[in-house]
This record gives structure tokens, C-alpha cells and sequence, in this order.
């Protein structure tokens, strides 16, 4: 019995190895797309075991298998397809990816929703597209990549300030820039302080510098009103909706994934002023070492100067001749040999260096089972083109997510951030001035910033009022240090509620903080404008504390109430409360040098500012949908602010969406041409509050007007006084409200290798808040209140193309193309413009009738014809009257972006062109007259200006030429005191990304990934203006991109970068 | 679990409708860094000191200063005004000091209210004092821009574009609130007294009401033409300053001269040539003309301002009486002097050269940095013959001029322009070269021209600036 049944045995097992093994065959085939196109690299793998394999440049495989066993067949970019292996042939063709119609977009309050149920315009951003080309900068990152969006940066200077604006502006003087929601948590992206009118000190950084664009997976643009009403009041300008680095979307179960980023660029000024090389400094063709201006003789003329020529006897060299030299006064006071021979200088080309960055970012993540955590350090460290310049940048991350069990879920993100800026001054405190301004026939970099004996007695070419730029760089400091933590904390649960699954239940409550101290020092040290009494120095110490607790309760219904219809409810409640505590201790007239703080100065002064502003939103959101084709969606927010009147504190907020995917109907389902077509359209309302606090007595403050700085400081000899406020707030004052309606459509063909997204837009807002001007007789000075309208139409178009796709060549394209028209319906009753910044001319303001803003100023005398009138002089004049001289925003934006993969090379480009908007440039003014710009540097010639004189008659008035060798210098003096010679057309077309990469094959065993890259950033440019890069500006606020004057350079850049993966 | 579940939920709704309350939310969106109501006696001080430093010391004595010839404008806007550029008709131009006086007359309205209807009635000093100060600027507001908004003034977010009030109006409620500033100062109050918050007269009544009656006797002096009544400025001057002491003045360390402050910030204005050569006609018996003025390399390099001088700082002499120290004078002990010897001089009093003299030697020992003895006055007034009639008269009005050198520009051209209504514009002649172009007031402030309709009419194109006589100077507005 035993044998038998050992025999018997034996027989099974032979019988069933056979049936096994003996069944198991060779199975091959040709994978393909859907087009007949052979795939290689197709991965092959037989379900349930490991055995795989892939197809080859033919797209064919071979593989065994058994005809029970089925084979799964799978591709990026294509549905995987599960084939039985009952033929020994198989030869599937792979479908696109469907899933990628369906992709899964991040909405309001962090709410997932199928792209196709959304019935408004957002658009994606992705990790790869944000990093490829290494920018620090999260706004210029996204430069070029967006539709509806307008970025202006303020210059290339590290921490520079930069504005993202969503479909125009809404606000005349407050805030426009979008709301950021980082991982569910609402985080201050706002300079802390404003640049006010932006013509003194230096840039202040916005908030948005504490983001490292490396632990970005995805950027989400909530562009629409409807799209972000669930925020309430902080929603009229769109949000920004980032999801940081998780673990989430790893393998599960698989082992810690560690990645390592670094990249290294190095940053030149991205275009240098041209200048004229023949004449000195001087004016009326006379030489003059202490001139600001370069109008005197021909450089080499120098040593023939009867006061400072080494050819002729005169003083200085006491009969002693020095051909062919000329005595240079500021080189004597440095104790230098005085007598040099004279030449043109390379002032620019000496002053900026070429500054580098150095990003480093450290990541390590893992999915297991039951959690997914993701924990990362970075650094960035930058150094600008001016010297002491730079940023400093560390942040560290943390996010965990657990299922504590079925129901429960719980989890954390964590951010710390230490963000140091070392900034230059502009405008009037400009440090470059010197450096773009300065005579040809001065050594700037030569000749000593200081002397030797006093570090703090500069020598420089002008006697007053600008510092030397090299003794600014070394003296003065304009610095911001921040420390900043933002986080938030959840729990979720999910119960069960029914056993079919067609009722859904999620309450989720996430508490969250945003907290910051950024110190800033503004110093201007002993000797400041080469003034020794010390009067002219002082340490401005200021900062702000700021801490924002975000409280948020979602419960999330979702009912399949047939089979074709379903409803999804949520409703919520949020709470945000900030706390602001700022301080400003300024000290001036320094007593001696080399301790630039408050106790040297010699008159002090200090105030401390506290501010608390509490939301509370109550919100719900509805939305239906039939057939996977028709989604009707309605939200309704209610917020009470705390920094409104009493009575006046809540609003209630609605918007409704309507999308219909065209290609869900009969008849259009399965087109290959049409794959997908959808229309939306949706309408909402959402308000702005106002910073209401109620009049109240201020202490007395005697600057501005004729006076420099403030000649009376109050207390008194230890007598205070108070004074009615001047600005007096409305006790009736309400939200500012924006309607808006937006109707697009989505499109994608040939199977989705086009797509085409359009979306109109149409915004009304009314009742703006802002200070209204009164008349001087009323006693005071502005009226906080409401009033005023402006309406946006905005054109996006969205194309992305991906011509080719192969397994070994893929090229994609896209096109973002935008048209914002901001338009200035109406101001307060009796206001027809508002200042925004600038001098009393040029200056940038909101003007009736106008698009938003305009540049304002004086302009030239023109007859009825448009001719400009010269003078019995032959120069043009001012008109009398200021007028508006431009609109500053273009008449459309279009960026370009490529992506071109061949193998493991990469190659990548972004293109970004605006065309039209006008900007006022101080500097190619100031450099005209100064007589140091290459267009100054034919001043030989006869020239007849054109215009007609003030009879009529066509202008014959002829100038310069050998009667009238100064006609060149007193044509720039005439201009310069017409703001309008030097409004330019800020047109651009930008290169802004070109990046090549290399993605290395496995190494150390399998376990590492190796991608190389080199890229640049912003090399090549095409302006209408000459000199400079018109994406240098002045300002923090809505002054920005319009006003020019001894602004940072914008920069251009070129690195490489490693990205290593274990 | 359940009944934890609704106690959690009712608790953290509760909690929320309560973090939303009007009274929680009034309390966070308390102002904590400005007090929303104050004192009268810590609101009144910045008023005397703004009164001296912006209303009388500042932009419109530049500019009157300018225009009476006493200075010459040297440089940007001064340079403008001297040559009669536009800016003597721009809105820009007075803004800054029509914005400032406008908040001052606020200002002191709120007082008055306080100490009338509000919560200080009885505070009869801080209500007197106040009266006078708002009688004073009233003055200057509509002495230098004639018709005015007044009554519907001061009341923003109430009164969106005050109406224009007539200068004869205004004038009638300048001594009607000087009268009532003197009663109220006479009445016992319960409050204590403004003492050192009172910047001028240390909360002094007596010299309050001094004050009030020198400013009685300046303005029915300007009313000459409508209304002369000389015995009545003598009857007010001998009620009001009885020495030097006792004058209208502000003098404390921490608010700079504005005329100083101006050279040292923008160096605009220099010596005019008619002024040097005025001085330089009182023979070397006055010392002043020694010692009023910089010298460039040993000799007064003074701005001619008979022509169109050149443009340029540090080129011409300056003030070499200037310093950050002097005080302001809201109306000096010299000046009501001189409106005594005026009015005895239009009477035919013998007593008029005499009471000259005193003015003279009260301008020569003003309490300034750089002063002079009681001797040098005494050595040029000997030196001044016996003078009658016109001659007395015109003496009188050209030591008055001298003695507002440098800062009293605003009298100065009051003085001008009342006298040029009276026919004796010779007095003082005026030598720019062009005299049509002689601002006859100061145009209107921008702020108002473009948002107060009322204001936007009148002011037109600004050019009235050069034809419309004040009311007080024989016009109609």
C-alpha cells in the first residue's frame, strides 16, 4: 500500500510537472499602437509571476508561457492590456492612455476631482516642468509656462520681489496677486512691507522667495472666480494651489527612494548698457573731475587741458610737463600717482561679476503598506552680479501620511525655512548710478572708493548725494533675514456607510500655522553721499513677527443616487486668524564710522505696530453629475472679517459651474479625431474686505514736502502731541465685490496628440477699496472707502501638441497665449486718477478710461497734428499740462515651451514673448543726459529736430555741428525734463529656458539613476529697449513692471545639474 | 462615542459662533496702536507748532518772501517763482500748504467742539487759546488766497466738496472769534493749565489775550481799505505786547527755523539785490546792512533780481542771520510796533516817528541768533533825520519791511498788497521786471482744484492769480 501509493505519487507528480512544464511554450508577437506603429521597449509580463521581458526596436517579444496564463502588456503613455496566452502569437496594439483624459486635478480646499468635472479653466504645473532649468525662483519657474497669468519680476538680483498677477488686476492699490495654498494650508506670499512709491531704498522681498521650487510636485493654478470661491474673501484673485514631495505616489511597499539634486549656475547681467568711448566728463565740451556728467572734451584731449594737462604748464604740474598725461584730482587723494594717461574705462563691464548659485536638495521618501513619509533638507546659496549681494536659503520638510486603520487616517507636512537677502539700492539712493551713469574717462574700479587714511571720506567723481558704488557695496547694507515655520496637522475618517459603496462619507480637519520674523536692516553708513558731519547716514532697523492659525472642518458626501447620477456634497467651516507685530527704530547722523547701528546715532526714533485680522468662513459646495458627461457644480461661502466696520463684517459669496464633455454623447463617443471635446462655463461672485480700523489720533509727522527727512520728531523736549489722523476711514465701508463669468472649451484630437483649451473671461469689479484723495478743505487727506470700477477681459488659449511619439522620440509642444485687458471704468465722484508710485512726474497711476495703469508725466509739446513743437531754439519742449504718456500692460503675452526626448537625451526650451506695454526707463534717460550713453555719442554732426515751430512751420532750427558744438547737450538737457523721451516700448522676446539632459542607464547594481543636465536660463533677448532688460524694475506692489530708474539688472544664466536617485 | 461625538461638534460650533461674534471681532480689530480720542491739551500743541513751522515759517513765507522782494529765489521751484515761470499759477505749487492749514482749522474745530459741546466743556483756556490759534489761521489761509471754503470745511467724509466763503465773511469770524478767545481766557476754569504743552505762552492767559489784541490791531490795519479805523489799531496795540516778552513766537530746541532748514535741505534762496541795495541806502549808520548777508571772497554777491538772473546754489549771498535757533514769529513785538507807527503816522500824530524809532530798536535787539545792541539801533536811529507826511510814512513801512528780513515773508507781502490798494504802492516799490506778472494771491491748491467742483471753477486756468485783487486789497473774491 505504501509503495503503491508512493508510486501513485510519483505518477501525479510526473503527471502534473508535465502538465506544467510541458504546456509552457514560446509566445511572441509585434506590440504596436493603435496607429499600426511597432513599440519597443514595451514591457511584457506574464500576471502573477516575474517573468518579463521587453520588446525590441521592432516592437517584437518573445516570452513563455503557458495558454492558461495571461500577459500583461504595458507602456508609458498607453493602457496596459491583459492578453491570455492561449495563442502562441500575440500581437496587441496599445491604446493611449485614456487615463490621462482623466487625470486627477487638485481643486479648492484641496479637493480631487476629475479634470473633465471641473467647469472652469485651472491649469497644471508639473515638478519637471518647475525644476528642469534649476530657477530658485518659484515665480520665474513658471515664466512662460501658464495661460492668463502675468509675472513681473522686479529684477535678477537674488530674493528679488516678483508679482504674479491671474487675470488682471481688481484692486487699484491693494493687493492682486493670488492666494498660495501650500499642502492645504493658506501661506503668506506678500512682501511684508511695500516699496511704496518705489523711488528710494531697496527692493523688499515677497514672501513667495520662502518656496524651494525642488520640493514642488505640483503646481495647480486656480485661474477663475468660480474656481476659488470655496476661499471666500481671499479668493478674488485666484489661488495657487502647490503640492509639496510625498511618498504618496511611490510603490507601495517598496524600499526608501533617496534623490539628490544639485545644481550649479553661474549669472551675468542679461544686457549692458552701450556707451559712447570718445568723450570725458565734463560739460559744454570742458573738462570737470567733479561733473556728473560726461560733456566735456575728447578723452584724449585730456593731457591738452590748461588746469589738468600734462602737455601745457600749469599748476598742478608746476611747469614740469607730462605728455600725453592729465592729472587726476581723485587719484591724489587716494595717494596715487595723479598723472595717468587718459582712456575710456569699462565701468560696467568692471563692476558686475558674474554670480553663481549653488541648489542643493536632499530627499528621502518611502510608501509602506500603511504609510507614505517624505523628509527633505535644501539649500540654495546665491551670489549676485552686484558685489555684496546674494540669498541664502535653507529649508527643511517633512510629510507623513498613516492609515491608522480603515477608517482613520491621519498626517502631517512640515516646512522650516531661514531665507537671507543682501540687497542693493535703486532710484533715488542708487547704487549703480555711478556704474551705468559714470564718465567715460573715470576709473572707477582703479581709482579707490575711500581714503586711505578715513575709510569713510569717499572718493568719486561726483561731490554729493550718490555714494560710489563700490563704497555703498562695502558700507551700506540693505538686508532681510527671515525664520519662518508653516505646517499643518490632519485627521480624516472615512466610515463605511454602505455596503455597495454608492454613499461615500469623509470628515477631515486639518490645523495648520504660518509663522515668520523677517528683521530688516537698511543702513547708510558714516559718509553716506560723502557727507562727513554724519548727517547723511542712518540704520533703519525694522521687522515684522507674524503668526496665522488655519483651522479647517470639511465633510465630504458623496451619493450615487443611479448609476448615471451622482451628487457629492461638502460642507465646511474655516477660521484664519494672523497676528502682526512690526517695529521700526530708525537712527540717523551716525557719530563716527565702522558701527552702523542705533547707538551711534545721534537722533532716534521708534514705533511698534500691532494688527490682528481674524476670518471666520462657513462654505458648502454641491455638485451633480450625469454620465460621466454633464457636471453642474454651486458653492456658497460665508466669512465674517474682523477688519471691517461692525455691521459690516459678513458677505455671502455664491458661484456656479457648468461643464459638458461633448464627446460622452452618442455619436461622437470613439472619434479618433475628436477625443474629447468639453464646454464649461460658470459664473461667480467673491469680494475683497478692506483693512478697516477706525479713525484715530497719530503722532505729528513733518516729512516730505520741501524738507529732507523729517526736521521735527516728536516728543518735544518731553512734550508729545496727537493729531487727527489725515487718512479717515468709512464707518460704512464694504467689501469690494468681482463678478465673473467664464465660458471655455476644451478640446483634444487624434487621440489626444492636440489639445486646445480656450477660456473668456469677463470680471466686474466694483466698489474698490482704496484711499479716495479728498479736497485738501476738508481737513484731511484720503477717505478709505469704496468706489470705483474696473471690468477685465481676459483671452487664454491653451494649445499643446505632441507631434511625435515613438518609444525612442517623443516631441511635445505648447503654446500659452494670453490678451488681459484691465480697464479703469470709474474712480470715487470727483477722482479721475490715483497715484501709485513714481515722482510728481513720471509717475504710474489709475486713470479713468484707461487700461490699468498707465505711465503719467510730462510729454511733449504737440500741436493739433501730433507734431512735436520746438522752440525758438529748436528743442522740443514740455507740455504744460501732465498727460498719460503709455499703458503699461502689454497687449499679449505668448509662451512657448519644447520638450524633445531622443533615447536618454532631453533636450527642452521655453520661449516667452510680450508684446506691447510701455515702460518709463530713468536710467537710458539719466544716461542721455548725462552724455554717457552710446546714442550721445555723435555730437559733431548738425541735426534739425523733428517737429514744427510754434508757427507751424516744419522745424529748419539746425543744431550741433561745428557753429554750435554743444546743440547734442543741450538737446538731452531739453529732454530730460520731458518725462516722455524716455517712455520705450517694453516689448520683449525672451529665451527662457533651454535645458539638455541626459539620463544615464542604471548603475551600481540597478540601484542608482543618474540624470545630467546643462542649462541656461534667459540668454538670449530681443527688446525694443535699448540698454537695459525691461524686466528690471522699481517696486514690490501694483507699481511694478512700469517704472525704471537705476533698477537691479535682470541676469541671464548657465549651469548644470546632477539629479541621483537610489 | 456617539454622545462624544455630538458634545465635541456642539462644542467646537459654539466655540466658532462665539469666535465670530461682533463684540469678539470688535475687540480684535481694536486699534492698539493709536489712541481713537485724546485730550484737548495734547491735541493742541501740535497745532501752535505746526501754526509756526508749516503755516507761517514754511512754503508760503518762501514764496511770499520771494514776491515782496525781500529774498530772491535762486534755484528750482524758488528760481520759478522769482522769473514768474508758471509756477506763481499751478495748483501744485500751494499744495502742500493749503493741505496743512485746512488740517490745522480740522484740528482745531474738533477743540473747539470738545471744549464747547463735548466731554471738556468749561476748559476755557485750551477753547481760547484755540480761538485765537483758528482766528490766526484763518488769516493766513484767506490772506493769501482770498475767497475760501470755511464754514463748510474741516469735514471729511461729511462734506465732500466744501463751498467757497467770501473773505469779508471770513474776516467778520476772525474777529469775532479773537473777541470770544479773549472772553474765554478771562473766564475761571476747573481745568488745569495747558502749562508746558502750551509752546508758546507756557499756558500763560494773560499773554494770550495779548496776542489776540495784537492780532486786532494787524487785522483791522488790513481791512484799511474798507473799513480804515487807525485809532482802533492803536487801541489794540496798547492792549497787547508791552515788551519784547510778551510777543507771538515759537522757540523751542527740536523745531529748526524753517528758512534754515530750507537753505540747508535745498539752498533755493539768496539775497535779492533790491533788498541789499533798500538797506544799503540807510547810509553806514545801520549796522545791519554790515551784518545781514554771506559775502562771497569779501563782497555781498547778491541775485539781481531785476532781470533774470542765472540759475544756480551756492552762487549768490545768503542770510547770515539764519540759524535752525531763531524762533518763528507768529507776530512780533517789532511788527506791532510798526502798526502803531503806521496808524499814528495815517492820523497825523507826532507821536508816530517816535513809536518808529522804538520799532526799530526792537527789531534791531530781536532775540535771534546773530543780534545787535541797543546802541547800533540807537546810533542809526539818530541818524534818521525828522520826518512828516509821506516820507514819515513810507520810512516807517520800509523799516517795517527790513525788520521781517528774514522769514516774516507773509506780512511782508500782506503789506505790499495792502498798500498798493491804498495808493501807496511806491512805499515799497518792487523792481522785478515783470510787473504784470506780480502774484495778486496764491493759487489753489491742486488737492481741491481737482476734486472740489467749487474750487475747479474758480480756479480755471490759475492765471487769476496775476488780476484778482484779494477782497481786502479792493478786489471781489
Amino acid at each position: 500500500m505504501k509503495l503503491k501509493f508512493n508510486g501513485f505519487l510519483v505518477l501525479l507528480l510526473v503527471l502534473v510537472a508535465q502538465l506544467t512544464f510541458a504546456q509552457e511554450r514560446a509566445v511572441s508577437g509585434t506590440v504596436s499602437d493603435n496607429t499600426g506603429m511597432p513599440l519597443p521597449g514595451v514591457s511584457v509580463l506574464v500576471k502573477g509571476t516575474k517573468t518579463a521581458t521587453q520588446t525590441d526596436f521592432d516592437g517584437k517579444y518573445s516570452i513563455k508561457a503557458a495558454p492558461n496564463q495571461v500577459l500583461i502588456f504595458s507602456y508609458i503613455g498607453m493602457k496596459a492590456q491583459e492578453i491570455s496566452a492561449s495563442s502562441t502569437s500575440v500581437n496587441p496594439k496599445l491604446k493611449n492612455d485614456s487615463v490621462e483624459l482623466e487625470s486627477v486635478v487638485v481643486t479648492a480646499l484641496g479637493v480631487k476631482k476629475s479634470s473633465r468635472a471641473l467647469g472652469y479653466a485651472t491649469q497644471e504645473v508639473k515638478a519637471a516642468d518647475i525644476t528642469r532649468a534649476n530657477n530658485n525662483s518659484l515665480s520665474g519657474a513658471l515664466q512662460g509656462k501658464l495661460a492668463g497669468v502675468a509675472i513681473t519680476p522686479s529684477s535678477g538680483a537674488p530674493g528679488a520681489s516678483s508679482q504674479i498677477i491671474i487675470r488682471g488686476a481688481r484692486s487699484f492699490t491693494g493687493n492682486n496677486t493670488p492666494l498660495y495654498v501650500i499642502d492645504g494650508m493658506p501661506v503668506a506670499s506678500q512682501p511684508d512691507f511695500s516699496t511704496g512709491n518705489g523711488v528710494t531704498g531697496a527692493d523688499v522681498a515677497n514672501r513667495a522667495v520662502d518656496i524651494d521650487p525642488n520640493e514642488i510636485e505640483s503646481i495647480n493654478v486656480l485661474k477663475g472666480q468660480a474656481a476659488s470661491a470655496l476661499y471666500g474673501l481671499r479668493a478674488s484673485n485666484g489661488v495657487i494651489l502647490i503640492t509639496t514631495k510625498s511618498g504618496k505616489n511611490l510603490a507601495q511597499g517598496g524600499k526608501p527612494v533617496i534623490t539628490f539634486n544639485t545644481s550649479t549656475s553661474f549669472e551675468t547681467i542679461s544686457k549692458k548698457p552701450e556707451t559712447q568711448n570718445e568723450y570725458a566728463q565734463g560739460s559744454n565740451g570742458v573738462f570737470n573731475p567733479n561733473a556728473s556728467t560726461n560733456w566735456g572734451p575728447k578723452i584724449s584731449e585730456l593731457p591738452n587741458n590748461p588746469t589738468y594737462g600734462g602737455n601745457v604748464a600749469n599748476a598742478l604740474n608746476g611747469g614740469v610737463l607730462r605728455p600725453g598725461k592729465y592729472y587726476v584730482p581723485q587719484r591724489a587723494k587716494a595717494g596715487l600717482d595723479p598723472w595717468v594717461a587718459p582712456q575710456a574705462y569699462d565701468n560696467i563691464g568692471d563692476f558686475f561679476k558674474t554670480g553663481f548659485t549653488i541648489n542643493n536638495t536632499l530627499n528621502i521618501s518611502q510608501a509602506t503598506e500603511k504609510t507614505n513619509y517624505s523628509f527633505g533638507v535644501g539649500t540654495s546659496k546665491q551670489d549676485g552680479i552686484i558685489p555684496e549681494t546674494g540669498m541664502k536659503r535653507y529649508t527643511a520638510k517633512a510629510v507623513v501620511d498613516t492609515k491608522l486603520n480603515n477608517e482613520w487616517k491621519t498626517g502631517f507636512s512640515f516646512n522650516y525655512v531661514e531665507t537671507k537677502i543682501d540687497k542693493s539700492s535703486s532710484a533715488n539712493d542708487g547704487a549703480i548710478v555711478g556704474v551705468f551713469g559714470g564718465p567715460r574717462s573715470y576709473d572707477l574700479k582703479g581709482i579707490p572708493f575711500a581714503n586711505p587714511s578715513n575709510p569713510y571720506d569717499q572718493i568719486y567723481y561726483r561731490p554729493g548725494v550718490f555714494n560710489n558704488p563700490y563704497w555703498a557695496a562695502k558700507n551700506n547694507e540693505f538686508s532681510e533675514k527671515t525664520n519662518r515655520v508653516y505646517g499643518n496637522a490632519y485627521i480624516q475618517y472615512s466610515p463605511i456607510i454602505s455596503e455597495d459603496g454608492s454613499q461615500k462619507l469623509t470628515v477631515k480637519y486639518q490645523a495648520g500655522v504660518d509663522s515668520w520674523t523677517t528683521n530688516y536692516r537698511d543702513i547708510f553708513e558714516f559718509g553716506s553721499k560723502l557727507d562727513l558731519s554724519g548727517n547723511s547716514s542712518s540704520a533703519n532697523l525694522y521687522g515684522t513677527t507674524n503668526d496665522v492659525i488655519n483651522s479647517l472642518f470639511t465633510l465630504n458626501y458623496n451619493l450615487n443616487i443611479t448609476d448615471d447620477f451622482n451628487m457629492n456634497v461638502l460642507v465646511g467651516n474655516e477660521y484664519n486668524h494672523q497676528n502682526t507685530k512690526e517695529y521700526d527704530d530708525t537712527g540717523t547722523a551716525f557719530n563716527f564710522g565702522g558701527f552702523p547701528t542705533i547707538t551711534n546715532a545721534r537722533i532716534v526714533t521708534a514705533s511698534e505696530y500691532r494688527r490682528q485680522i481674524r476670518t471666520v468662513g462657513f462654505f458648502a459646495n454641491a455638485e451633480f453629475s450625469y454620465k460621466n458627461m454633464i457636471f453642474l457644480g454651486g458653492t456658497i461661502r460665508k466669512d465674517v472679517a474682523s477688519n471691517m466696520p461692525r455691521g459690516n463684517r459678513d458677505f455671502v459669496y455664491p458661484s456656479a459651474s457648468l461643464g459638458i464633455v461633448l464627446t460622452e454623447l452618442e455619436g461622437l463617443k470613439g472619434s479618433s479625431i475628436l477625443s474629447y471635446a468639453k464646454l464649461r462655463g460658470s459664473i461667480a461672485e467673491v469680494g475683497q474686505s478692506g483693512n478697516f480700523i477706525g479713525n484715530s489720533y497719530t503722532t505729528p509727522s513733518y516729512s516730505g514736502g520741501f524738507w529732507v527727512g523729517d526736521p521735527i520728531q516728536y516728543p518735544l523736549n518731553g512734550t508729545s502731541s496727537f493729531i487727527p489722523n489725515n487718512v479717515q476711514y468709512d464707518e460704512n465701508l464694504k467689501p469690494q465685490n468681482t463678478k465673473s463669468y467664464e465660458i471655455g472649451a476644451d478640446f483634444k484630437f487624434f487621440n489626444n496628440r492636440i489639445g486646445l483649451e480656450y477660456t473668456f473671461s469677463k470680471q466686474n469689479s466694483k466698489d474698490q477699496i482704496f484711499s479716495v484723495p479728498l479736497p485738501g478743505s476738508t481737513g484731511a487727506n484720503s477717505l478709505v472707502t469704496n468706489g470705483g470700477k474696473m471690468r477685465n477681459d481676459v483671452h487664454e488659449l491653451t494649445l499643446s501638441v505632441n507631434p511625435v511619439r515613438t518609444a525612442d522620440f517623443n516631441w511635445t509642444f505648447n503654446v500659452n497665449f494670453s490678451k488681459i485687458d484691465s480697464y479703469v471704468e470709474e474712480l470715487a465722484n470727483g477722482v479721475d486718477n490715483i497715484f501709485l508710485g513714481g515722482f510728481t512726474t513720471p509717475q504710474l497711476r489709475a486713470s479713468v478710461g484707461d487700461r490699468f495703469p498707465v505711465i503719467y508725466g510730462t510729454g511733449y509739446a504737440r500741436d493739433e497734428n501730433n507734431n512735436i513743437i520746438v522752440n525758438a531754439a529748436g528743442l522740443p519742449v514740455a507740455d504744460g499740462e501732465l498727460k498719460v504718456l503709455g499703458e503699461v500692460a502689454p497687449k499679449f503675452t505668448l509662451g512657448g515651451s519644447t520638450q524633445l526626448t531622443y533615447k536618454r537625451l532631453s533636450l527642452g526650451a521655453v520661449v516667452d514673448w510680450k508684446n506691447g506695454g510701455k515702460m518709463y526707463s530713468g536710467s537710458n534717460n539719466l544716461m542721455n543726459f548725462y552724455g554717457v550713453d552710446a546714442r550721445t555719442a555723435d555730437r559733431t554732426s548738425e541735426f534739425i529736430y523733428p517737429g514744427v515751430k510754434e508757427d507751424g512751420t516744419p522745424n529748419d532750427i539746425v543744431r550741433g555741428g561745428a557753429a554750435d558744438p554743444n546743440g547734442q547737450q543741450a538737446l538731452q538737457a531739453a529732454l530730460n525734463g520731458i518725462a516722455e523721451s524716455a517712455v520705450f516700448d517694453a516689448s520683449f522676446v525672451k529665451l527662457r529656458e533651454v535645458t539638455l539632459g541626459y539620463q544615464f542607464p542604471k548603475l551600481m547594481n540597478n540601484s542608482l539613476d543618474v540624470r545630467a543636465s546643462v542649462f541656461a536660463r534667459n540668454i538670449l533677448l530681443w527688446s525694443k529697449m535699448p540698454n537695459l532688460d525691461p524686466e528690471a524694475t522699481q517696486g514690490n506692489n501694483n507699481f511694478a513692471g512700469g517704472f525704471e530708474q537705476w533698477s537691479m539688472p535682470q541676469t541671464k544664466s548657465i549651469g548644470f545639474g546632477l539629479n541621483f536617485t537610489f | 462615542m456617539k454622545n462624544i461625538k455630538i458634545t465635541i461638534t456642539a462644542i467646537m460650533a459654539l466655540f466658532l459662533f462665539q469666535a465670530c461674534s461682533e463684540d469678539k471681532m470688535d475687540d480684535i480689530n481694536k486699534n492698539v496702536n493709536n489712541p481713537s480720542d485724546m485730550e484737548s491739551r495734547l491735541i493742541i500743541t501740535d497745532v501752535m507748532v505746526n501754526t509756526a513751522f508749516s503755516v507761517t515759517g514754511a512754503d508760503a513765507s518762501f514764496y511770499a518772501g520771494v514776491y515782496s522782494e525781500l529774498s530772491a529765489g535762486n534755484h528750482n521751484q524758488m528760481y520759478n517763482a522769482q522769473v514768474r515761470r508758471a509756477d506763481p499759477q499751478l495748483s501744485s505749487t500751494y499744495n502742500n500748504g493749503w493741505n496743512n492749514s485746512y488740517e490745522q482749522l480740522r484740528t482745531l474745530g474738533i477743540i473747539i467742539d470738545k471744549c464747547t459741546v463735548g466731554n471738556e466743556q468749561g476748559n476755557y483756556q485750551t477753547l481760547g487759546v484755540a480761538q485765537i490759534l483758528l482766528a490766526y489761521n484763518l488769516s493766513v489761509l484767506t490772506d493769501l488766497f482770498g475767497d475760501v471754503p470755511y464754514t463748510e470745511a474741516g469735514k471729511p467724509g461729511i462734506i465732500f466738496q466744501p463751498k467757497v466763503d467770501k473773505q469779508e465773511a471770513i474776516y467778520l469770524d476772525i474777529f469775532k472769534r479773537l473777541n470770544e478767545g479773549i472772553a474765554n481766557l478771562q473766564k475761571t476754569t476747573t481745568y488745569a493749565s495747558l502749562g508746558s504743552q502750551d509752546v508758546i505762552y507756557g499756558g500763560n492767559s494773560a499773554k494770550w489775550i495779548k496776542a489776540a489784541n495784537g492780532l486786532l490791531a494787524r487785522y483791522t490795519m488790513r481791512l484799511s481799505l474798507r473799513k480804515a479805523d487807525y485809532q482802533g489799531v492803536i487801541n489794540y496795540v496798547n492792549a497787547s505786547f508791552a515788551t519784547v516778552d510778551d510777543e507771538m513766537k515759537l522757540a523751542v530746541s527740536g523745531v529748526p527755523n524753517p528758512f534754515a532748514r530750507f537753505e540747508l535741505n535745498r539752498s533755493a534762496i539768496s539775497v535779492a539785490k533790491s533788498f541789499y541795495d533798500t538797506m544799503k541806502a540807510n547810509g553806514p549808520a545801520d549796522a545791519r546792512t554790515e551784518a545781514f548777508f554771506t559775502k562771497k571772497a569779501g563782497v555781498v554777491v547778491p541775485f539781481d533780481n531785476s532781470k533774470e538772473d542765472i540759475e544756480g546754489q551756492g552762487v549768490y549771498s545768503i542770510s547770515a542771520l539764519m540759524s535752525e535757533a531763531n524762533p518763528i514769529y507768529l507776530m512780533s513785538y517789532h511788527e506791532l510796533l510798526f502798526l502803531k507807527a503806521e496808524a499814528q503816522a495815517r492820523l497825523g500824530l507826532a507821536e508816530a516817528q517816535t513809536t518808529m524809532n522804538a520799532a526799530i530798536k526792537a527789531a534791531y535787539t530781536k532775540k535771534q541768533v546773530v543780534t545787535f545792541t541797543a546802541a547800533q539801533a540807537d546810533t542809526y536811529i539818530a541818524s534818521i533825520p525828522a520826518l512828516t507826511g509821506n516820507a514819515l510814512l513810507k520810512k516807517i513801512m520800509v523799516e517795517k519791511h527790513i525788520s521781517f528780513y528774514e522769514n516774516e515773508g507773509i506780512e511782508s507781502y500782506n503789506d505790499i498788497r495792502r498798500l498798493q490798494a491804498l495808493g501807496n504802492g511806491d512805499l515799497i516799490p518792487l523792481v522785478n521786471p515783470k510787473p504784470a506778472l506780480f502774484p495778486q494771491r496764491f493759487s489753489y491748491g491742486q488737492s481741491d482744484v481737482a476734486s472740489n467742483a467749487n474750487i475747479k471753477d474758480l480756479y480755471g486756468d490759475g492765471s487769476y492769480v496775476y488780476t484778482e485783487k484779494v477782497w481786502w486789497a479792493g478786489g471781489t473774491r
